[in-house]
């Protein structure tokens, strides 16, 4: 297994890189945002740019998923794989291991500021205990949905539906998360899809032909 | 355990509608080397996906090493050894990383075997396998698929692209396996006499049927074509069973007949031929014979 999560990272180094690299500017935006902190003129530049870049990391942890299952397809690696004593099942395990190593790349050291913020400032709005904590769960199942929507729209052969089905699904999720926040229900949903577009994607992979 | 290292029960497979495999039958006992013939398309390389799990069939079972080929555990795998048609290894790949990562995913590697058939090829490991020619892809494959000491080699036409030299080495290769107790192969060449001089069992697909399946000595006697000379005009209502092919010019027929036998020689006989001789055939005559597109159904089994 670890052979394949290795492998699955090596071909997609770059969005490793990518997230980490991301990951920093975010943090750096945030550290930036917190020390020039100035209530009658918020920095609208930086939170304007944090939130630009918090939307493309989504989009590249969708593009990290379309193009793991893209290029397995074209380059026949499952094919080649499965010829080895490796099921499919293991393969496609190892690689949304590796997408959410991704997602946890780009959100943990964002989490672990917040926090460390958080405690040395006083925060703007007033916080109960265990927001950050959900808001990082929340963000990264937001994250996790977007790779699933990713993956299942990399393995298709015809790429228009899926992504358009994606873009549909996203729409609707960015405004939930607007309207309901990053509570309870909101990780309820997501972990509904999440789950259900797994299911889809295991089945879809297991069962076609390689 | 059963002794039937591959199994394959009424196999049936449709392409868009078009059906490749008409409900093939036949089994391959443990140690033997089974020789899989037919023309380009006629199913060969569909019936070995399907054995190795990466194309579902449309109806019918398969097992390999006792276990469903739908659902082939990891532990299975690990016991066999696989070169596939065209030789399907992953492009972008530099070799050396093929290598390790196909030592890292296996359950047993042989590194003195891989090293020596490394140093037979002259592989270089340092190239991308894109970069490397159809023959040293096609040796790379065959060293990867023997460095795991299968207990059942499946080879897609594995010589293709090679040259003579690494053609002769290979078949070298595969006589030193067979003579390893307990190997089974399953081999599909278009090179004929590669089959012939490895294989001893042998089927030929001919129009998604298993048209011969029986072992490579009782093929030859089983498939007889013979020159039969007659006194006056060679009879046109010469009805004997399973012809595979006939020609009459005046008083000579040239007729092929499948599972030849003595009930066939009396009929024949009664016709009172003033001369009948075998004419020899080789592994080759006998496919182009069976797999002949007008052919009835002939079974020789």
């Amino acid at each position: 297994m670890f052979a394949l999560i290795k492998r699955e990272i090596q071909d997609h180094l770059i969005y490793f890189i990518a997230a980490a690299l991301f990951s920093a500017l975010l943090i750096t935006l945030s550290v930036e945002a917190v020390f020039r902190h100035d209530s009658r003129n918020p920095p609208v530049v930086a939170i304007g740019l944090g939130v630009s870049l918090a939307a493309i990391a989504v989009l590249g942890i969708c593009g990290m998923g379309a193009s793991q299952m893209y290029l397995d397809k074209t380059r026949r690696i499952s094919a080649f794989l499965s010829t080895l004593p490796v099921s499919r099942s293991r393969i496609l395990l190892a690689r949304i291991a590796a997408g959410i190593l991704a997602i946890l790349i780009l959100l943990v050291p964002l989490a672990i500021t917040a926090n460390f913020l958080l405690r040395l400032f006083t925060p703007p709005i007033p916080l109960y205990s265990g927001m950050v904590w959900e808001i990082f769960t929340a963000t990264f199942l937001l994250a996790l949905a977007c790779y699933c929507i990713g993956l299942q729209t990399g393995w298709n052969s015809s790429v228009l539906t899926p992504s358009l089905g994606g873009l549909g699904l996203t729409c609707i999720f960015v405004p939930l998360v607007v309207v309901k926040g990053f509570g309870p229900e909101i990780m309820v949903i997501l972990v509904l899809f999440i789950s259900a577009s797994l299911f889809r994607t295991w089945h879809n992979f297991s069962s076609t032909s390689l | 355990m059963n002794e039937n290292v591959i199994q394959v029960e009424n196999l049936v497979k449709y392409y868009d509608g078009r059906c490749v495999l008409d409900g093939i039958n036949f089994v391959v006992p443990r140690g033997c080397i089974y020789g899989l013939l037919g023309r380009n398309g006629a199913g060969k390389t569909t019936i070995i996906r399907i054995l190795l799990g990466l194309e579902p069939p449309t109806r019918g079972r398969t097992t390999l090493l006792d276990a469903e080929s739908t659902s082939l555990p990891a532990k299975i795998r690990g016991r066999i050894g696989c070169v596939a048609e065209g030789h399907n290894l992953i492009q972008s790949y530099k070799a050396s990383r093929l290598i390790k990562l196909c030592k890292d995913l296996s359950l047993q590697w042989n590194d003195e075997l891989f090293n020596h058939l490394i140093e037979t090829f002259r592989l270089p490991a340092d190239r991308r396998v894109r970069e490397l020619s159809i023959g040293m892809r096609a040796q790379l494959n065959l060293s990867l698929a023997m460095a795991i000491d299968p207990e059942l080699l499946i080879l897609d036409d594995p010589t293709l692209g090679l040259d003579t030299v690494a053609r002769r080495q290979f078949i070298e290769l595969a006589i030193d396996i067979i003579q390893q107790q307990g190997r089974t192969i399953l081999f599909c060449s278009h090179i004929l006499s590669d089959v012939e001089r490895i294989a001893d069992r042998i089927g030929i697909l001919a129009a998604g049927k298993l048209v011969v399946d029986c072992p490579l000595e009782q093929l030859k006697e089983r498939v007889k074509k013979l020159r039969v000379i007659f006194p006056e005009a060679a009879p046109a209502n010469l009805y004997l069973t399973e012809i595979i092919n006939q020609q009459i010019e005046g008083r000579e027929m040239i007729i092929t007949v499948a599972n030849w036998n003595r009930q066939k020689q009396a009929i024949l006989d009664t016709f009172k031929p003033s001369s009948c001789t075998e004419i020899p055939m080789s592994l080759e005559d006998i496919f182009i014979e069976c797999t002949k597109p007008n052919l009835e159904s002939v079974e020789v089994v």
